[in-house]
């Protein structure tokens, strides 16, 4: 019952370029699927819950839903649990925070398009003050600026974008036709991923990906395995999480009306 | 006279006791009582926690405080949604049984995940499902868990826990009426699972 941390977990630290590259075929193949395509139930009990849970595309969602998780038995778990059991935790914070830090721009640019100029100066003084350390060290949180979540998918939410279909893409997990563009939005946003062939850091952006996706695994494991030990449809519990969840932080970004001078001054 | 004395007061005193009923019985908590209620439920649930008894003395400590403060019932019989009403009532009893021991369980496996704890109440927000208590749960060495609390009910209760945004009770209505629906809306069909999740097929 507690899965709910994973779902937030799932946009950070992943290979970009091979979650964007195998969501985008999935996408793909979404138009050419029309049998995966469930028809609205005729029964007026089956139909509402049917709305309610804005998910046309079960029928492949699940397909892809049970591809992902047969990988996670056979290859992420294993990792996950390896790099758990013998990375020392300040490695792992450290890492953490590497893949936060590095991901900021893209929050910062968010922050601004979504209007929010306490957030946006939250995230842009986080980068600053992180990057005194290249990203290893949460200098900002002791200083006032605590990390949050703000991504292109909910500033669309806030200009009123309609979210559309629920999809489960591997790779990219759960999230919405809205939310699938406001990742590649997001990671067209990180700078890191412009960096041309043939410098350092190109090896650095592969090794602090690869590293924050072992990480990801590490933090995801014990919530994953709750979830498939505890419901009855592990599908619909964590879409059900995870909706709530992105309508939760969507809401708090609307709420977000502080004035721009942080808690300190 | 005597008559429409009688029935002007015989309907007075209906409607007063019409509009008693609900009161009675949706009898939410003010913020206060809440705040107090999780003071003392949660003070009572961190002493156990973080006594130095073994897991399974805990676990007996804890399973009487959870019956007595969490409305398991309640959360059961939310978690059903609209298939409660075609279960028989053999059919609803049995499934509020199972249903206690999978929560009590699910709690019961992480009671030893809690040690040297202490809680923080944030902040009480009145909500159409009753008060919502927002604590902070420290843990040494970890990253602090924000959790909001439903409480609602005469003598309050918790009826739903938040964590992350997302509602327990929520989720598992979702689990267990998606299953439903996938297997033929058939009530017996859940109770089956619940047993075989409990390890009682």
């Amino acid at each position: 019952m507690a899965c709910t941390g994973s779902t937030e977990r799932h946009h950070r630290g992943k290979l970009p370029v091979l979650s964007a590259l195998v969501g985008c075929l999935a996408l793909l193949s979404l138009s050419g699927c029309g049998s995966l395509h469930a028809k609205p139930p005729t029964d007026p009990d089956d139909l509402a819950d049917y709305k309610a849970v804005n998910d046309p595309y079960e029928p492949f969602n699940r397909k892809m839903f049970n591809l992902n998780m047969w990988v996670y038995h056979k290859a992420l778990r294993p990792v996950g649990h390896f790099w758990k059991n013998n990375i020392p935790q300040p490695i792992r914070t450290s890492v953490a925070t590497l893949n936060e830090t590095w991901r900021q721009p893209a929050v910062f640019f968010s922050d601004v398009g979504a209007g929010r100029p306490r957030r946006a100066g939250d995230s842009f003084m986080r980068f600053l003050l992180n990057m005194t350390t290249a990203g290893f060290y949460d200098v900002a949180q002791h200083l006032g600026y605590k990390q949050h979540e703000t991504d292109p998918g909910m500033v669309m939410a806030l200009w009123g974008i309609k979210s559309g279909p629920y999809i489960f893409l591997p790779g990219l997990g759960p999230t919405n036709f809205r939310d699938a563009a406001g990742y590649a939005i997001g990671q067209g946003l990180t700078p890191i991923n412009y960096v041309p062939r043939g410098y350092g850091l190109i090896s650095f952006n592969w090794g602090y990906n690869i590293l924050g996706t072992f990480n990801t695994f590490a933090d995801s494991t014990d919530q994953l395995d709750q979830l498939e030990h505890q419901s009855l449809d592990p599908y619909a519990f964590m879409r059900s999480a995870w909706q709530q969840q992105r309508q939760s932080q969507i809401d708090a970004l609307k709420a977000d009306h502080r004035a721009t001078t942080p808690d300190w001054y | 006279m005597m008559l429409r004395q009688l029935t002007r007061r015989t309907i007075l005193g209906a409607a007063s006791l019409f509009a008693l009923v609900p009161t009675l019985a949706f009898a939410a908590p003010s913020g206060d009582e809440a705040k107090a209620f999780v003071n003392d439920f949660g003070g009572k649930l961190v002493n156990v926690l973080n006594s130095d008894g073994s897991l399974e003395k805990k676990r007996e400590v804890l399973l009487p405080l959870l019956l007595a403060n969490v409305d398991v019932q309640g959360i059961g019989r939310y978690c059903l949604g609209r298939f409660w009403r075609v279960a028989t009532p053999e059919q609803q009893k049995l499934y509020l049984e199972l249903f206690q021991d999978v929560l009590l369980n699910a709690v019961m496996a992480r009671v030893g995940e809690y040690q040297n704890i202490s809680i923080r109440l944030v902040d009480t927000v009145p909500s159409p499902a009753g008060q919502k208590v927002t604590l902070e749960i420290s843990r040494p060495h970890q990253p602090s868990i924000m959790m909001t609390a439903v409480i609602d009910g005469e003598p309050p209760k918790v009826v739903d826990l938040y964590g992350e945004g997302a509602s327990m009770r929520l989720t598992q209505r979702s689990d267990y009426t998606t299953y439903l629906t996938r297997h033929g809306g058939q009530v017996q069909t859940l109770i089956m699972a619940l047993k075989h999740q409990l390890g009682r097929d």
